[in-house]
């Protein structure tokens, strides 16, 4: 199986955060492999354990993300295309899914997996958008996947429960980070790395319309979440404190 | 004078509540504006749910009935919203966000060259588009994002906004809708857990979550049972899911679901921030902890000193006094 898995860097968000004049200041030590591409990616390695098969990650990004892809590719991932961005870019999910719909469509795949969103923006969006683009069947929120001859079996979680679902190959699956515990990079992984092949491509290069480059939606500002105020606290007779409790919660609250 | 379309989403027989908050929402804003709301409803009994959504006035509903919608498909639905879209021409499309909303709203905006905003925790119009509220970074902060277009499509967080009823006379349109079976390439299999029995989190009015405190089984006995009373989804700290006393898929927080429901009920949570970043959002916090300095206090707008074991038994019993 070929799996290509579409992964992001994306900025710790452990890392102490703050905001100046609107603006996220980011810890640029402290970017990662977005959490749940880390799950896409080990779910694929553990696919083509099974079943033999080829890795790829295929991230957009600027040249700082190279660090990101050596992670992927010190996980066990085969190869790397790195769509280089050049530096600032104000891309929404929709730009993301032109870039990456113009770079998968002249590719043979099997999968195309990726995150079911970014750990920052948790916008949730380009896989389906990317999946549109390329007219393939897909499904979005995989908690498990298992291959089956030209078929990907997906479990998602959905509104009314887990649905199991058929994908016949080429598809695109988004995966969340309940699936898996991703594998944490061995040494001998991370040497092994160094020596994978990652081919660079410019953004400007791939034949893609101006106009698919500009973003529909801004990100305009940011700023912190207004605290919650400690309410009233009750203290003293168990069976009182319930009863009060209950009440207030049926008559002022309403949410009973 | 434009259209805000709002799609009801339906899931097991019931509306969910986050699309008639959208609704409501919407309602609103085309009174102020000059707009007119519209809603869709897509099911295999579509026709079924034309009465509820009357009461939150929308002009006109649309309906596309069809067996397909049974159950969650990605293909079908989207092909019946591209339809609807064609027919209604909405300048606005606005959802609650469900798990199956998730599953269409980046394709359905590809499709439609529609901008897109998802999760957003509130919006308003403006000249150009939208302007909303988002939380990012783990639900730590908030951004400003606007979306500009013809067509904008936004998702929005349950719990946002009040229902707000405005009974209202609704002209009713069905939409014609077939599809072919070659055109569904993806085959539902299966469902595990459809049966109702087990509440989606992300969309439970109510949350009972248990912590460290209530990790035996006379404390998960209580949750139960205090679940089953306010028919509430049960949710855990990382106390409980690392010890593998409840299920990973239930954890709240930071690592786990971000929810926000009208009640959450925490018992024998501490309250540590990376658990709070996950429920900070719900409308009204209850916390039952022995420790009259736990931090859940800060945040919780009813806080009940005591033990949990003396605390529920009398709390449940009044519970189901008052549910009658
Ligand atoms: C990177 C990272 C990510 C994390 N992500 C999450 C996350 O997503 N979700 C999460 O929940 N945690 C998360 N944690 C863990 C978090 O820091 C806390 O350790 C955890 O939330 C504690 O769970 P707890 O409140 O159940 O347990 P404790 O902190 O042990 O608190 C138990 C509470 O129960 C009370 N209690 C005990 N007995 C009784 C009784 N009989 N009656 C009443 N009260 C009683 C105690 O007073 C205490 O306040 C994360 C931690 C890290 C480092």
């Amino acid at each position: 199986m070929k799996f290509y898995v579409c992964i992001k860097q994306v900025p710790d968000v452990d890392a102490p955060i703050q905001i100046k004049d609107g603006e996220l200041i980011q810890d640029t030590d402290r970017m990662v492999l977005n959490a749940y591409d880390a799950s896409a990616v080990e779910e694929a390695l553990v696919l083509k354990e099974e079943h033999g098969g080829e890795v790829e990650v295929v991230l957009v990004g600027p040249e700082k993300a190279q660090e990101t892809i050596r992670k992927a590719l010190a996980m066990g991932a085969d190869k790397a295309t790195h769509i280089a961005t050049n530096g600032d870019t104000d891309y929404d999910s929709a730009t993301y899914a032109n870039i990456l719909a113009t770079f998968f469509s002249d590719k043979e795949y099997d999968v195309i997996s990726c995150g079911k969103q970014s750990q920052d923006t948790d916008a949730g969006l380009a896989g389906s958008m990317l999946a549109e683009h390329l007219d393939l069947p897909y499904t979005t929120n995989a908690v498990g996947l298992e291959a089956e001859e030209n078929t990907l079996v997906v479990k998602r979680q959905g509104d009314a429960g887990q649905e199991i679902i058929g994908l016949p190959t080429p598809c695109l699956v988004t995966c969340s980070n309940d699936m898996n515990e991703p594998r944490i990079p061995s040494l001998k992984g991370i040497m092994q790395s160094k020596r994978k092949p990652v081919e660079s491509i410019d953004v400007g290069d791939l034949d893609i319309d101006e106009s698919k480059l500009q973003p529909k939606t801004k990100v305009t500002g940011h700023m912190e979440k207004p605290e919650r105020e400690p309410g009233q606290k009750f203290e003293g007779e168990a069976e009182e404190l319930a009863q009060k409790v209950a009440t207030l919660l049926d008559e002022e609250e309403n949410v009973i | 004078m434009s259209t805000l379309l709002t799609h009801i989403a339906i899931s097991d027989g019931k509306i969910k509540r986050s699309s008639l908050e959208v609704l409501s929402h919407m309602r609103q804003l085309a009174e102020a504006n000059g707009h007119t709301a519209e809603a869709v409803i897509i099911d295999a009994e579509a026709s079924n749910y034309v009465d509820e959504v009357k009461k939150y006035g929308p002009s006109t509903i649309y309906t596309v009935e069809d067996p397909i919608f049974e159950n969650h498909m990605n293909t079908p639905l989207l092909k019946a919203l591209s339809k609807v879209m064609d027919e209604a021409d909405p300048y606005i499309v606005g959802f609650g966000s469900t798990e199956s909303t998730k599953d269409i709203l980046g394709a359905l905006a590809a499709n439609q060259d529609a901008a897109v905003l998802s999760d957003v925790s509130e919006f308003e119009l403006t000249d150009a588009g939208i302007k909303a509220k988002r939380p990012v970074m783990a639900a730590k902060i908030l951004s400003d994002n606007i979306a500009e277009g013809d067509t904008i499509l936004v998702s929005v967080r349950s719990g946002s906004y009040d229902l707000d009823e405005a009974d209202a006379e609704a002209n009713i349109v069905d939409i014609d809708f077939s599809i072919d079976d070659s055109d569904v390439q993806a085959t539902l299999r299966e469902i595990i857990g459809a049966s109702g029995d087990k509440i989606d989190l992300a969309e439970a009015e109510t949350i009972v979550a248990a912590g460290r405190g209530a990790k035996d089984e006379e404390g998960q006995d209580l949750i139960n049972e205090l679940a089953a009373v306010l028919n509430a989804g049960i949710g855990a700290s990382r106390a409980l899911t690392e010890a593998g006393i409840m299920d990973p898929s239930l954890q709240i927080g930071q690592t786990g679901k971000v929810v926000s429901p009208q009640l959450y009920i925490a018992v024998g949570i501490s309250g540590a921030i990376q658990h709070v970043a996950g429920m900070t959002n719900s409308k009204v916090i209850v916390a039952i902890n022995k420790d009259p300095d736990a931090p859940i206090f800060d945040i919780a707008d009813y806080g009940i000193v005591g033990d949990l074991y003396k605390v529920l038994p009398p709390f449940i019993e009044e519970l189901k006094k008052i549910k009658g």
